[in-house]
Parts: C-alpha cells; sequence; structure tokens
C-alpha cells in the first residue's frame, strides 16, 4: 500500500440543524475534507446506535453523529434523548475497547456552516493520525475468508 | 420450621384458597447442585417445592409467557431481590401489573437462607432502594478493575478472545426476564441488522447490542451469565453498564414500578461534556 | 500383546503428525469454556476432561460457513465459490458419543445430495477416540445403545491402561492404520492392561420411547406442554449437540455484492418455523421441544435407521433451565409402560 492513508468518515447529521449547516457551508462555498459521507435523518434521536455499529462493521475509520443544539431540537427533546443514549453508549464502547476516539458527537446548527466545515477538517485530521481502524478491518476481514478448520 | 417448610405451607394456602392460580418456584433439579423452575397448579405438588441457597434463577421471567397473566388472576412466583427489581422494571415498562403478582420473597446472602416479607413490590421498596448502595457479590469487581486498568486495545483483544467463542445460541436472551421483544432485534431481516453468522465481527455487534438495550434496565440477575453455554462473563459488561446508569444519572433498575426508564427519560442539565 | 501408545510418547506422535502436514486437533481448555482446538503440541490437549463442552461436530459443520461470494455488476453476475479448506486432520481424544455422532450425520449429509462441505473434511479427518473412564451423571450413551468405547465413527480406539500411563491402540480402519503407520516406531508391543471404561448406568427405554413416539395419538399428548414449561427457547442444547444439523443459508452484503453463509439454526427458535405471513405452525415452545424430539428419536429413525442422538448429554449438562433429552425420554419411558 503506497497511498497515503484517506479515513473515511460517517456522519449521521439530523435534517434540521446539522444538515442544514452542512448546506450553509457548501452554499458559502467552504471547502472542507473530502472524506466525510453524510447521512441525512429526520432527528438525533433516529440515530440508532446500531447504525454506528454498523457503519465501522462497514469498513468506516471514524463516526461523526451531529444535531440541533439542546433546545433547537423540531421534535422539542429528541437530542435529550439521544445524548443520555450516547452517554451509555460510549462507556460501553469503551468497555469493549472499541476506541471512544473515533466517535465524534457534536451539536451544530443551521448557522453554523463554518463550524460544520471546520469540525470536519478537524475530525479528519485527528483520524487521520489515528490511522485506519485495523481492529475492526480485520475482523472484517476474518469474515470473507473460508473457516480455519 | 424451616423457610422451605414455611413456603411450601404458603403455597398451599395461596392456591387452595384459589387466591393464586399458579405458583412459580423451584424444584430439585438433575443432580445435588440443580434446582429447576416448577410450575404448581395443585396444593398436593407443593410439596416438591424446594428452597434453599442454590435457588439463584431469576423467575421474573416466565410471567410474561404468553396468554399466563391475561386472565387477570394471580401468580406466586419466588423471586429474591433481584427478581423484585425485575417485577418492578417489567412493570415500569407496562409489560404486567404487580396486582397479579404475589411475591414469595428470599434470599441468602454468603450462603445462609432467609425469609423476605412482604408479597407486594411495594412492600421491598426499601430493601431494593438499600442495595443501590452496595454492589452484588457476583459482579466480579476483581476482573472488572483489571479490564478498566487495561489500554484500549488490550480490552478489544480480551472481548475478541470471549466473544469469539459465542455460538449465537441467544440464550443469554431467553434467559433475561427483560429480554421479551416479540421480535428481537436479530430476528429482524429487513434489514438485517445483526448478522446471524457467529464469526467474531457478527458476535461482537450481538453482544454490544444485548448490553446497550439492557443498559439501566438490567437488574443483574445472573441468569445470561449462568445460561451462557461458552461462559462468556456477560455479567462483567452488565456491572459496566449498571455502574454507567448509577454515576451519569443516578439510576437504579427496578426501584418501584412506576420508575422512568433511564434511556427513555431526560434531564435538561444531563452531561454533555464530551459533545463538541 | 498389543499396541501400546505410550503418554510420554504422545508429544513426539503430535510432532509427527504435524511435520507430515496433519492438523492436529482434539479437547483443549480455553478461557472458561472446552472445545476441540487445532493444537500445536500435546501438551495442550486436556485428556482428563469427561468430554469437551462443545461437539466435534464444529469441526465438520462450523457454525457460520461461507459458501459463495457475489458480485453484480450493470453487465454480469459473478459468484465465485469458496470450498471447504482441504488437508488432512487427525482429531486425537475424541469421545465415543462424539465419534458416533458424526457416523449418524453421514448418511443425512449424503442422502439426496452430498454435501462436499462436510465430506470432504469427513474424508480428510482421522478420528483417534479414546474410551471413558469417567462419566458424569448426564452422559447416556449406553441408553442409546452405544458405549464408553463404542467404534462408531472412529478410526482408532485408544484403551486407557490401568497404570495411566498410555493407550491400548485398536486400529479400526484403514485411514486410521494410515496414520499410525506414520508414528509405528513410536509404538510399543506390550501386555499392560487396559483400565475398566466406565459403566454408565441405562437411564431410558430408547426403544420403548420410539415406540411411543410412533403412536400418532401421542403428537398431541399434554405431556408434551408439561415437558417443555420450562424451556425458555434458547439454542444451547441444538448448537452444542453432535447430532444437530440444521442450518439456515443467509446472503451477507448489500444488493451489489456480499458473501452466502451456511448459519446454524435451531428448532428451538420461533423464527425457525415463522411463515413471511407470520403465521408459525410451531407457534409454542412445547410444539418446538416436540420437534426435537420427534425427530432425534422418531422421522430420524423411520429414514435412516438410527436415532439422531448419541448420548452425550450436552443437551442436559449446559441447559440454564435444567431440561433436556434425558427427562424427557425418561418420562416418555414411564408413559409407555
Amino acid at each position: 500500500m503506497s497511498e497515503p492513508f484517506e479515513p473515511k468518515i460517517t456522519a449521521f447529521v439530523c435534517t434540521y440543524c446539522t444538515y442544514a449547516g452542512a448546506d450553509l457551508a457548501g452554499t458559502s462555498r467552504l471547502k472542507y475534507a473530502p472524506n466525510v459521507r453524510i447521512i441525512r435523518l429526520p432527528c438525533t434521536g433516529r440515530i440508532s446506535p446500531m447504525f454506528i455499529l454498523k457503519a465501522l462493521q462497514k469498513g468506516a475509520d471514524g463516526i461523526l453523529i451531529s444535531g440541533c443544539h439542546p433546545g433547537d431540537c423540531h421534535f422539542t427533546h429528541g437530542n435529550y434523548h439521544a445524548r443520555r443514549r450516547w452517554m451509555v453508549f460510549r462507556a460501553l464502547l469503551a468497555f469493549t475497547g472499541i476506541p471512544e476516539e473515533r466517535i465524534k458527537y457534536s451539536w451544530i446548527s443551521a448557522a453554523e456552516g463554518l463550524k460544520f466545515a471546520d469540525l470536519i477538517n478537524s475530525i479528519t485530521e485527528d483520524i487521520r493520525k489515528l490511522g485506519p481502524f485495523d481492529q475492526y478491518h480485520k475482523l472484517i476481514e476474518e469474515t470473507q475468508a473460508p473457516a480455519s478448520l | 420450621m424451616s423457610i422451605e417448610q414455611l413456603y411450601r405451607t404458603r403455597a398451599k394456602e395461596l392456591l387452595s384458597s384459589g387466591e393464586v392460580k399458579m405458583v412459580i418456584g423451584y424444584g430439585a433439579g438433575s443432580n445435588k447442585e440443580r434446582r429447576r423452575p416448577l410450575f404448581i397448579t395443585s396444593a398436593e405438588e407443593c410439596d416438591k417445592l424446594v428452597l434453599d441457597s442454590a435457588c439463584i434463577s431469576n423467575l421474573s421471567g416466565y410471567l410474561l409467557t404468553e396468554g399466563l397473566l391475561s386472565d387477570e388472576k394471580r401468580v406466586a412466583v419466588f423471586l429474591r431481590p433481584e427478581g423484585v427489581r425485575a417485577l418492578n422494571v417489567l412493570a415500569a415498562e407496562a409489560q404486567l401489573d404487580t396486582a397479579q403478582i404475589v411475591i414469595i420473597g428470599f434470599d441468602s446472602p454468603k450462603g445462609e437462607l432467609k425469609a423476605l416479607e412482604g408479597s407486594s413490590v411495594e412492600e421491598f421498596t426499601a430493601l431494593i432502594t438499600a442495595l443501590k448502595e452496595i454492589t452484588p457479590e457476583t459482579a466480579g469487581e476483581e476482573q472488572l478493575a483489571k479490564i478498566e486498568k487495561m489500554s484500549p486495545e488490550e480490552r478489544f483483544l480480551f472481548w475478541q478472545e470471549e466473544f469469539s467463542k459465542c455460538i449465537k445460541c441467544y440464550a443469554c436472551r431467553q434467559a433475561c426476564p427483560m429480554c421479551y421483544c416479540r421480535r428481537c432485534i436479530v430476528d429482524s431481516n429487513q434489514p438485517q441488522w445483526v448478522n446471524t453468522s457467529s464469526h467474531t465481527l457478527g458476535n461482537f455487534e450481538w453482544n454490544i447490542v444485548r448490553a446497550f438495550h439492557l443498559s439501566g434496565r438490567c437488574v443483574e440477575c445472573g441468569n445470561c451469565d449462568r445460561a451462557c453455554p461458552v461462559n462468556i462473563p456477560l455479567r462483567l459488561i452488565n456491572r459496566k453498564m449498571a455502574e454507567e446508569v448509577l454515576n451519569s444519572f443516578n439510576h437504579f433498575a427496578g426501584t418501584s414500578k412506576t420508575q422512568e426508564p433511564v434511556l427513555a427519560s431526560f434531564k435538561k442539565d444531563d452531561s454533555e461534556t464530551f459533545i463538541l | 500383546m498389543t499396541k501400546i501408545l505410550f503418554a510420554d510418547k504422545l508429544d513426539s506422535c503430535v510432532e509427527r503428525w504435524r511435520s507430515a502436514g496433519m492438523t492436529v486437533i482434539g479437547p483443549v481448555q480455553r478461557t472458561n469454556s472446552s472445545m476441540y482446538d487445532a493444537v500445536k503440541s500435546a501438551s495442550e490437549l486436556d485428556l482428563n476432561l469427561v468430554l469437551a463442552d462443545r461437539s466435534i461436530k464444529e469441526l465438520f459443520f462450523p457454525q457460520s460457513e461461507p459458501m459463495l461470494r457475489y458480485n453484480i455488476t450493470k453487465s454480469e453476475i459473478n459468484t465465485s465459490e469458496f470450498l471447504p479448506p482441504s488437508g488432512p486432520r487427525i482429531i486425537f481424544g475424541a469421545r465415543a458419543c462424539d465419534a458416533s455422532g458424526l457416523a449418524i450425520d453421514d448418511p443425512l449429509f449424503g442422502w439426496d445430495y452430498k454435501d462436499e462441505y462436510w465430506f470432504q473434511r469427513r474424508n480428510e479427518s482421522v478420528i483417534v477416540t479414546i474410551a471413558c473412564t469417567k462419566a458424569d451423571e448426564f452422559c447416556m450413551c449406553t441408553s442409546l445403545k452405544l458405549a464408553p468405547d463404542s467404534t462408531k465413527g472412529s478410526d482408532i480406539l485408544l484403551r486407557p491402561l490401568e497404570n495411566n500411563k498410555g493407550w491400548q491402540v485398536e486400529e479400526l480402519t484403514d485411514r486410521g492404520r494410515e496414520a499410525f503407520k506414520k508414528v509405528a516406531d513410536l509404538l510399543q508391543e506390550g501386555s499392560d492392561p487396559a483400565a475398566a471404561t466406565v459403566s454408565v448406568p441405562e437411564k431410558f427405554d430408547a426403544d420403548a420411547c420410539a415406540e411411543w413416539l410412533k403412536n400418532p395419538e401421542n403428537f398431541n399428548s399434554h405431556f408434551w406442554k408439561e415437558i417443555s414449561l420450562r424451556c425458555i427457547g434458547c439454542g444451547s442444547c441444538t448448537y452444542l449437540c453432535p447430532t444437530c444439523h440444521c442450518f439456515d443459508i443467509q446472503d451477507e452484503g448489500g444488493s451489489f455484492e456480499g458473501i452466502r453463509r451456511k448459519n446454524w439454526d435451531s428448532c428451538s427458535f420461533a423464527l425457525f418455523t415463522m411463515h413471511t405471513s407470520g403465521h408459525n405452525p410451531r407457534s409454542t415452545q412445547s410444539a418446538r421441544w416436540r420437534q426435537r424430539i420427534m425427530h432425534k428419536f422418531n422421522y430420524f429413525p423411520g429414514k435412516f435407521s438410527a436415532n439422531s442422538c448419541s448420548g452425550c448429554g450436552r443437551c442436559t449438562r449446559e441447559c440454564p433451565v435444567d431440561m433436556g433429552i434425558t427427562e424427557t425420554l425418561q418420562e416418555i419411558s414411564k408413559l409407555s409402560q
């Protein structure tokens, strides 16, 4: 492998705030790292931890989860519920040894196009430094290979 | 009179007076160390009931057997404090009406059998609240401390080794009173969220999802851990998650039948130091 | 005088087989659980186990096995097959029940369609069984007309010596002889007596049970519900069973590429018989437990003239609620009197 490592980052975002923020970054012609794949959801409350596991299982090196600031949720409290879940989920991932620094959480409003662009850039750099998520990549490979016995 | 005798008599009274239609208790197992769940519907059979410190499984899950409580008749069940907590969680999640349940309570701290006063969940509130401060004997604190000292890579390797043994028989799920979903996420195939394959990657996924779904609901009865045919130390994950919800949200599962489920509620000032 | 393999020569044997390109497999202790697995030296083997927690079938019929890889492009559909990994293997220290289990499943996997995954592994494996000198209360091979020293399914039978220093060697098949030829110089002629095999009490009358099960009236007997009230519907009995062989074929991946895998499945699961419509012909756990018993002791013998059970007792040993085949057949024996 001579090509430099380009991290794959999956971003799960809520449509009302962060997605609109990403849109603003685009219409404002702000440049940001092309490593992110955005998946738009109705609300952070809709982001099942299963999504995160699946993304990692399909080869993501980093994850971003982002939605409305507290108090701004279109559904009044979807993001409060999500926040509790993340808290617990982070502890679980840490305990099973899945590096928590690969999974980032943020609040980005529809007006924060600049914050979005900056965050994507900084996350991309962070994940680039961490390198590919080898632990999982190895397990993924194992699922494709014939059983050893 | 021994506690066993006392409770046999109580079961007889409950059945012959018609107060309950069934007593769920323990009977002799296939060897000296084993006890098996027993379902008794007539007073004559009550002498088959066994009660001693080897009666460890949490029987509360059987209350959700399809159709058992749908006729609004009452059922008596032998429960340890964790079992009573499980009842509270199930009631809080609208899975059963505790008015239909007559508790026959017992415990065996340090192997010594004792009877617990009370027959309705409310009477156990003080006892359960006191448990909040105590780490269960079976929690495996030592091993937990060892794992917490590991680097993330070492922890990953530890669980990789453990989960690689998983054969996806789902005994952990079936043994758990909290796993009552009609259709578990692993049974959903459109989309297939969790692979049915028991390769290590799929096993990681299943075990993480299981633990997450039980966070803040698990009462640490140990049913899953004992049921696992390949002895994956599930109690460690359960303990860790119980600690997490206690520290972060001051939540102790099953203190009352009206307790709000921790992951279906929130506070505006919940901690969010990790959010950018 | 018989051929004897002394225990202190076992390590050299393992080395010899390994250097001849054979994978040496045997009962080993892994973290908190025992299983048959590949070893590098004899010291890794745990030959004192009554029986490994997990059965030998995993070596022939793994819990998850890739069958083919597919990808779909605009112009074509490509598939490439995975064939079972090949290479000779020697399984040292199997138990008679496990080895018999394989022989029980052979006709099934070769009946209308020859399962190459199974047979390639079967043909390349030498099974060296050690007769049991100890048993636990769950062992029930004798109730199934087998014994702690049954030769069914084995290529070599070893009988432990009374002095515990090795084993008498009984060569049963050409494949076994071939493998032991490689270590012929490590064996000795001797007259050391073999230890008595353990006596496993008969727990039920399998013939009487079969008769009872064949009677159509008993299909709807209330007995099934009573015996399985406490069954929680996990699949551990089926997954640990050396003869249970049900599987499901699953495609893992997306619409355009993925892998087709053969995964274990269990008649204990509600999903096993669930129809697309939502109707489930085996809607209760008692119907599922009945199916398991009927399959093993009525349908399977009807087709292949042998019970689909070798009496290892793992179903009871590992059952979270202390159920199992033994208790059910004991109760049926009583009913059939």
